[in-house]
């Protein structure tokens, strides 16, 4: 047997956007095991819940990470607009469809460019933060704020889109599909794109679902679970169909987040096509009593909102499980048997976003 | 599309047999989350299958010690050691145990007593 | 599976080099920002009645209100832009302008004060309410009067009150407002379902 070695990983590496500490345990250059740690920027963001009244928590918690946040402000939402028992108008909720999806798009379009980062292919990196930037201005178009947008409310969503905003979203998202075909090109065929992720990562489908993986990550291993298929907010009236790859590596992932980008597209002319007229929020009385958990799909997975509240404008608990926190065992799981040269690669296949995990 | 999504209470004596009783029907973790109330905690333990979601509901005393899922469910490490820390739930036998450094913090249990 | 390709990316590399930057060169040249852009609150503040309403549902309590200097103060550092003040003003003096505070080495704050006016009839507002609106020309000035022969004591009002200044007791019938806690927003009486109350 070879020696034992025991390598750190992070926090601080050039392929990681947050921190995340990982001890390997090299046999020469195979990993035969690794202990995540975290806890670099716990901020204590469940806790705050009890300080500030239910309203104003949604701000809050769109403000949990800048990635996710149009989901963490959705998610909330629904969270207490169900424990409350407030029905959103049907415009409230396309709307918010069509941010979600736009927030997928961005968060796609980022985790992309990391990727070829990651890989060394930097005009490709460029080429998709390029892409992403015109995500981002619409964004800040329609809601005034280009990664915290604030327009998820309890009752509704705060802006309206006029017809002149879903018009410029929809030409956005017709240049963006045009523009995005080199690239995919690129990420499914290129040889070295192919040499670095085609084998690597293999995570095999009774793996994904006895370690908890959600997201892309179970989908990449042939489980066809997406949430959206739950038909919150629009998505009942909208044809979503999970995007499964049956590789299991993470070529197969890659290719997930591609395809799931052209389904984002799809479903965003497809909202802009069937949303109705009406108000965009219904008034809030009262305060919150009881409990809920709410599932939404969020670009890197399934994320749990739970809420207790006791009738008074102040919640007792909030809970977030984000995707990461899923997808960290998972991960761990994947690194057993792979290179170490390859690391790097692997963790960011699943898209890691620490500062969510921590809140 | 319409799918379960219940809470259902359970004795501490029911609990580890149900959780393995989810494993062999092929359930997947979803989330593990812990309350602070009068005199103890409320924990939640969620699994899902398919589409259908069930969270299964524990009520234990303060000083009351529970055993870690981790052997059943490798993957609940983290939220188990969160609960810990955090909450200073006293769960025994996690699979890593942490010792309340997961989150890198100095105060003992700081979402235990509400404020 | 795919087909593997060489030289996938290299037609764009190369209209890239003969194309414009896809960056704006700030600061040479000008941003612009869309009008939806929320970059930082300004105030009108002669139309504020310091009624401490933003204050209190400031997410990261950048803003303090000080009733008897009439001073609104905002910490433009803590601010977090999103805009829950200007939502729940009810005099709709506070909006979301477009453009970034400037950067600066210390946290600084920014305190505007109300215009020392009017208020002369302050004394007997409680029997002249109707003629102190008329004497300002302006809607929700002076203390709201509550006409019995249209109250219901829904407690809408007194669920309303951003101050908790009034009092509603539905079984004893009663309607009973803290003169000292009003702040004469006038949210009060555009809640009332059945127009009982005047300012």
């Amino acid at each position: 047997m070879a020696k034992r070695s025991i390598v750190p990983f992070g926090p601080q590496h050039p392929v990681l956007p947050e921190p995340v500490h990982l001890d390997l345990v090299l046999e020469d250059e195979t990993v035969v095991g690794a202990v995540p740690s975290i806890g670099y920027v716990h901020r204590g963001l469940e806790k705050l819940v009890e300080k500030r009244d239910y309203k104003q928590y949604a701000y809050i918690a769109e403000r949990i990470c800048g990635i996710c946040s149009c989901g963490h402000g959705l998610g909330y939402c629904m969270a207490v607009e169900n424990v409350m028992g407030i029905e959103v108008s049907d415009r409230a909720k396309y709307l918010r469809t069509i941010w979600i999806e736009m927030s997928r798009v961005h968060s796609h379009l980022l985790w992309l460019g990391l990727l070829a980062d990651a890989m060394g292919f930097e005009s490709l990196f460029m080429e998709s933060w390029r892409l992403r930037e015109k995500i981002l201005d619409m964004f800040d178009e329609t809601t005034g704020g280009r990664i915290i947008h604030s327009v998820n409310q309890v009752g509704g969503v705060q802006k309206d889109m006029d017809s002149t905003m879903l018009n410029d979203v929809l030409h956005a998202v017709d240049d963006l599909q045009k523009e995005m075909k080199p690239i995919i090109d690129t990420f499914l065929q290129d040889y070295t794109v192919q040499s670095r992720l085609k084998g690597t990562g293999i995570l095999k489908r009774e793996d994904a679902i006895s370690m908890g993986a959600v997201g892309p990550m179970l989908r990449a291993s042939g489980e066809p679970y997406d949430v959206r298929m739950l038909g919150y907010a629009a998505y009942g009236d909208l044809s979503v169909e999970p995007i499964i790859s049956t590789e299991c590596d993470s070529y197969a992932r890659c290719e997930v987040r591609l395809k799931e980008l052209l389904q984002s597209f799809d479903l965003i002319r497809e909202a802009i096509g069937k949303i109705p007229e009406g108000p965009v929020s219904v008034p809030v009385k009262g305060n919150p009593s009881g409990e809920y958990f709410v599932r939404i799909e969020q670009p890197r997975g399934e994320a749990i909102y739970y809420i207790k509240g006791n009738g008074t404008k102040y919640l007792d608990r909030f809970r977030l499980r984000t995707p990461t926190t899923s997808n960290i065992p998972p991960m761990v799981e994947m690194l057993k048997g792979c290179q170490l040269a390859d690391v790097p690669l692997l963790i960011l296949t699943i898209d890691p976003c620490v500062s969510c995990t921590e809140r | 599309m319409e799918a379960r999504n219940e809470i259902r209470k359970i004795s501490l004596n029911d609990f580890y047999p149900a959780v393995l009783a989810m494993k062999a029907e092929n359930w997947r973790l979803v989330q593990i989350c812990a309350v602070s109330v009068s005199g103890g905690y409320e924990m939640s333990y969620s699994f899902s299958k398919n589409y259908d979601m069930i969270t299964l509901r524990l009520e234990v005393e303060e000083d009351q010690e529970i055993a870690s899922i981790t052997h059943i469910y490798p993957c609940a490490f983290i939220q188990e050691n969160e609960a810990e820390e955090l909450f200073g739930v006293k769960i025994r036998h996690i699979e890593p145990d942490y010792h309340d450094k997961l989150y890198r913090i100095d105060e003992t249990a700081p979402f235990k007593v509400k404020e | 599976m795919e087909k593997t390709r060489l030289f996938t990316l290299t037609g764009r590399v190369l209209k890239n080099l003969f194309r414009k930057p896809a960056t704006v060169g700030y600061p040479y040249e000008p941003v612009k920002y869309p009008e939806r852009m929320r970059g930082h609150v300004e105030i009108t503040i002669e139309d504020c009645i310091t009624c401490g309403l933003c204050m209190r549902s400031c997410p990261s309590q950048a803003i303090q209100v000080d009733r008897k200097a009439g001073t609104w103060t905002i910490s433009r550092f803590d601010c977090v832009q999103c805009g829950s003040c200007v939502n729940v003003c009810p005099k709709k003096c506070l909006t979301m302008e477009t453009g970034y505070t400037q950067p600066d080495v210390a946290k600084t704050s920014e305190t505007f004060t109300k215009p020392q006016e009017e208020k002369p009839q302050s004394v007997n507002m409680a029997d002249g309410a109707a003629g102190a609106s008329g004497a300002t020309g302006r809607s929700g000035t002076g203390k709201p009067v509550m006409d019995p022969e249209k109250c219901v004591y829904c407690t809408l009002c007194a669920k309303k009150c951003p101050q908790e200044a009034i009092a509603v007791d539905r079984k004893e019938k009663t309607w009973v407002l803290d003169e000292e806690k009003c702040v004469e927003c006038g949210i009060c009486a555009e809640a009332c379902p059945k127009k009982a109350i005047s300012q």
